[in-house]
């Protein structure tokens, strides 16, 4: 771990006398004066430290112990000639020649100081160490132009190479705001050191959004070391970027093979497993797919297996296939793997509408699925029947099914043949916790609504309900108001019109609108009781607000609010009140 | 009888015992009981009814300490629909409850202060300002309080004085945009803000935008001393006092005014010109987006930087301190902190004499002061938006509708009602 520049010296001389203080003898000392300094008794902490530098004048933990203690009693001054005749008795002690800087520098003597580091380095000409030092004392004292003239200073003594010191610059850089400077030195200090990746990743994963683009811009430069796009990749990754992340990670590791690239793949991976989004799926899964690559069985199967269900999660069908096929390919190919690989491929057939495909492979391989799996295509499958208008497949598809979330796609198909109390016992059967809460809600909803509509059988309903469920939605309106039509007033009737008006609402265009609009003036004007008419004033002011008429949706939110102070709409018609009149912002 | 001294008053009254308790006229007409308990449905809308109800010119009281710091209203139809529309939780008490309140009222630390002039708020923002900006506009607008934007021009023009209250928030005083100038160079917002406030500096008359914001602390700080109301949060607070303190010293860096900063600025302040603070030391580097040491949490100034923790409102005496009382009303007493380009303030840097309304307890910085000044009162409260601890240049709005009880922005309410609390008349 790199010595950091933020840490504080005093932080750095507390560790070492921590490390030293096991010494028997002066131990005990010492200890005596650490208790006292935590005591806040400073006067008499110093004391002991002094009295054990009069017997061995080089004694390193109390003389850090009085660079900690003499500022507060403002006696530096006494502490400077202690540490030459320290630093005379072992002049090749760097933490002794490092407190001597540090002292100087609090004592505000910049002249002593650089005298002092130029005398280090020259006699030690190979080391970073005394400008390292002397950057740190200055920078502890905010003199940061002066630190980084330093650190450069030492660069060029050192020979020059970008990578000298260029963890202290990248640091400092950080600390006065400047990102785009501390990315350019990162960039150079992890192109001779792959170990400095993560840690560089993580200090600039702090910088602010308007320095970004600069940040990446400096790691990305046409002479930038492919660790440094790397560096620039992980940093895009870690700001959800992935796209973008993985064309450059992509240029990082672009070259033969090695034990670092695997590695380095591995750890995007990893990293993108954090990205939730379609996009950070998918380059986890392209980055799974090319480490598969280079690591040796079973691990290959299984980065292959978990590579297509992350590119299907994030969309990218043509490259699950390429994963699939070489893992089917795959003799050596672990049972779990495989697996992983059957459900990815079913998954994909489906989306592609191949369903008799999907259909025959799924009742001929059902024995490599899990139950889950199994039971979770059926599902897929007979959705994707019922997409279709292939009801009867759909429900042949299920037919051995008893979860509830089969029973409750089974009521869905009795519901679009007309079949209402079918629909309800299936709905009521499956709970109100099956699927995700997305879809119980469709189904509490949709047994709201049939209950008011009473009666055990409907087929136009079911028709349009179909055609909804299919995409119609201009279908589905049309055929929604054709059977509120035929409902007598109390028997559904307003629950209907309100479904065809939401779907029309959100159809959109100017003809679906005025439909809604029409549909949801029905509805309130017929002053029915129950929960349609507030739900379809709600909808209206919405559909208002959205054709720019706030202050006539206003009109109809307050008349909402007003008329019906128990519905649960109430709050929703609020905040919809607030943004109408731009109390709040849009989100 | 200027804002002042009817805190004097009341202080004054309250503890000579020379009013009959409680201290307001009865009210016994059948009355709506707005409570700021636990039991309020939405806490800053209660604040925009009460202000409109005194804006039509009824009364209205303030029971403080009592259910929350609750609200006793006329009843009728109007203010029921306003209550209704608005969600605002209001209860219908008749004659025989009020005066059990108003028996709980004296012998609890409660109060009762009517309220009859609703204030008419300013809020200092350039003209450009989104209305997401602002903590204070953003209360003001959920709540349905009306205010005035005003900027540089208008308070240099003397138009202050046609206000009761004034807001202040992120503008930096010290004329340096906030020290953004060299972090956020070439952002296009950054570049606008130069581009207005040179055009302003030189279209009234000043030679540096330091200048120019000079000029307007001093108008701020006239107004107070008239008997205005301040309110100000974030960076206003502790920059108004650097420029107020620095008279002819320059403490802008070179981008801002061509010159670098006095070496010597930090000796030549003057505090005996300034709000709230004293014995400052100014932050040097212009590198560095902050001001001084005043702050104490020092969000932009890396290493130095502190974490956050919580603010615990003081208790008053409602009887005795009914001013501070007013301001620390909330049905929550200890409230998670949030950042702001200045976020706290460090106890030593305080005058003496300056009120804490609230602090965070152990820590070396209060969060919530009061003041007065001449005439007039000044309330300082630090961080930028109670609702997003971590506010970001960029971040999203506040939704406000999602944080109808925010606690912390009833603190900023609290500081607009207050102004149209009825000063006591001198018996004596």
């Amino acid at each position: 771990m790199p010595r950091s520049l933020r840490a504080p010296s005093a932080t750095l001389a507390f560790s070492i006398l921590l490390g030293l203080q096991a010494a028997p003898l002066v131990g005990q000392a010492i200890g005596q004066g650490f208790e006292l300094e935590r005591a806040g008794r400073y006067a008499d902490a110093a004391a002991v430290y002094l009295t054990t530098l009069r017997t061995d004048p080089a004694n390193l933990p109390a003389l850090l112990g009085l660079e900690r203690v003499l500022p507060q009693l403002s006696r530096l001054a006494e502490l400077l000639p202690l540490v030459q005749r320290a630093r005379e008795r072992v002049p090749e002690n760097g933490t002794l020649r490092g407190l001597e800087l540090r002292v100087w520098a609090q004592m505000n003597e910049p002249d002593s100081l650089e005298a002092a580091a130029r005398r280090w380095a020259a006699t030690s000409p190979r080391s970073d160490a005394p400008y390292r030092e002397w950057a740190l004392a200055l920078a502890d004292r905010r003199g940061f132009d002066e630190a980084r003239r330093v650190l450069l200073l030492g660069r060029r003594a050192l020979g020059g190479s970008p990578a000298t010191l260029a963890i202290e610059l990248a640091e400092l850089e950080q600390r006065v705001e400047n990102w785009e400077g501390a990315a350019r030195e990162w960039g150079h200090a992890v192109a001779v050191l792959a170990d400095l990746l993560p840690n560089a990743s993580s200090q600039l994963a702090e910088t602010p959004v308007p320095q970004r683009a600069r940040v990446v811009a400096a790691l990305t430069s046409a002479d930038a070391a492919p660790r440094a796009r790397r560096l620039a990749a992980e940093v895009l990754l870690g700001w959800g970027q992935a796209t973008e992340a993985w064309r450059l990670f992509e240029q990082s590791i672009a070259g033969p093979p090695s034990p670092e690239i695997a590695s380095a793949l591995r750890r995007f991976a990893d990293l993108a497993g954090a990205v939730s989004t379609p996009a950070g799926h998918r380059v986890r899964g392209l980055a799974l797919s090319r480490w598969a690559e280079l690591v040796p069985s079973p691990l290959a199967e299984r980065a292959r297996a978990e590579a297509v269900r992350e590119l299907i999660d994030g969309g990218d069908r043509v490259a699950a296939r390429a994963a699939l096929e070489r893992l089917a390919a795959d003799s050596l190919a672990p049972a779990d793997a495989k697996s992983m690989a059957e459900a990815a491929l079913l998954q994909v057939l489906i989306a592609d509408g191949q369903l008799d495909a999907a259909e025959r492979r799924l009742d001929a391989e059902s024995n490599l699925l899990g139950g889950d799996d199994r039971a979770a295509l059926r599902l897929q499958l007979a959705r994707a029947r019922v997409a279709r208008g292939e009801l009867d497949r759909a429900d042949a598809v299920l037919e051995n099914d008893s979860s509830v979330a089969g029973i409750a796609q089974r009521g869905w198909i009795a519901l679009y043949r007309g079949d209402l109390a079918g629909a309800i016992a299936a709905f009521r059967g499956a709970g109100p916790f099956a699927g995700s809460r997305e879809s119980a809600t469709d189904r509490t909803a949709m047994v709201a609504l049939l209950m008011a509509v009473k009666g055990d059988e409907n087929r136009e309903l079911g028709t349009a309900l179909l055609a909804l469920a299919r995409g119609d939605s201009l279908g589905a309106t049309q055929g929604l108001r054709r059977v509120a039509g035929q409902l007598p007033p109390g028997s559904g009737r307003v629950e209907v019109l309100l479904l065809a008006g939401q779907i029309a609402a959100r159809l959109g265009g100017a003809a679906q609108e005025a439909t809604a609009a029409q549909v949801f003036q029905e509805i309130v004007s017929a002053g029915d009781t129950g929960a349609a008419p507030p739900t379809a004033e709600l909808e209206w002011a919405r559909l208002l607000v959205r054709q720019g008429r706030p202050a006539e949706a206003v009109q109809h939110l307050e008349h909402l609010i007003l008329t019906y102070p128990g519905s649960a709409v109430v709050p929703e018609a609020r905040r919809e009140m607030e943004r109408a009149r731009g109390a709040i912002p849009r989100s | 009888m200027k804002r002042r001294d009817f805190v004097r008053t009341m202080g004054a009254f309250s503890l000579g015992g020379l009013l009959p308790s409680p201290t307001v006229p009865y009210r016994l007409l059948p009355s709506l009981l707005v409570p700021m308990d636990d039991s309020q449905t939405d806490h800053l809308k209660a604040y925009g009814l009460t202000y409109r109800v005194i804006g039509a010119g009824l009364k209205a009281e303030w029971l403080l300490n009592y259910q929350g710091g609750a609200f006793l209203l006329p009843d009728g139809d109007a203010i029921r629909r306003d209550a209704a529309l608005n969600g605002v939780r209001a209860e219908p008490v008749d004659a025989g409850r009020v005066t059990a309140i108003r028996g709980d009222i004296e012998s609890n630390n409660m109060d009762a202060v009517p309220l009859e002039k609703a204030p008419k708020v300013a809020v200092y923002a350039p003209p450009n300002a989104a209305p997401w900006d602002d903590a204070v506009t953003m209360a003001l607008q959920y709540a349905g309080i009306p205010f005035t934007k005003i900027w540089d021009p208008e308070v240099l023009n003397g138009r202050l004085k046609d206000f009761d209250w004034l807001h202040l928030h992120h503008e930096d005083f010290t004329g340096q945009y906030s020290k953004f100038f060299l972090i956020y160079s070439g952002m296009p917002w950054l570049a606008d803000m130069v581009q207005r406030n040179s055009d302003t500096a030189r279209r009234l008359g000043f030679q540096t935008v330091p200048d120019l914001k000079k000029a307007v602390a001093r108008g701020i700080h006239d107004y107070v001393a008239n008997g205005g109301f301040l309110f100000a949060m974030c960076t206003a607070t502790e920059t108004i006092d650097l420029a107020l303190a620095a008279g002819s010293t320059d403490i802008a860096a070179t981008f801002a005014d061509g010159t670098p900063m006095d070496p010597d600025a930090d000796a030549k302040m003057d505090w005996s010109q300034s709000f709230a603070f004293t014995g400052a030391h100014l932050e040097p580097n212009p590198l560095v987006a902050t001001f001084s040491d005043i702050d104490g949490h020092q969000v932009n100034a890396g290493p130095r930087r502190q974490p956050l923790g919580a603010f615990k409102l003081f208790n008053f005496s409602a009887k005795i301190d009914p001013v501070p009382t007013m301001l620390v009303q909330d049905h929550r007493q200890v409230i998670p902190d949030f950042y702001g380009l200045t976020t706290s303030f460090v106890r030593s840097r305080l005058k003496p004499g300056v009120t804490v309304l609230a602090d965070e307890e152990g820590a070396p910085w209060v969060k919530y002061v009061h003041g007065d000044l001449g005439k007039g009162t000044w309330t300082f409260f630090g961080g930028h938006d109670p609702e997003d601890p971590q506010h970001q240049i960029g971040d999203p709005p506040t939704d406000l509708s999602l944080h109808p009880h925010s606690p912390g922005y009833r603190l900023i309410l609290n500081n607009v009602l207050f102004p149209a609390a009825k000063k006591r008349e001198l018996k004596t």
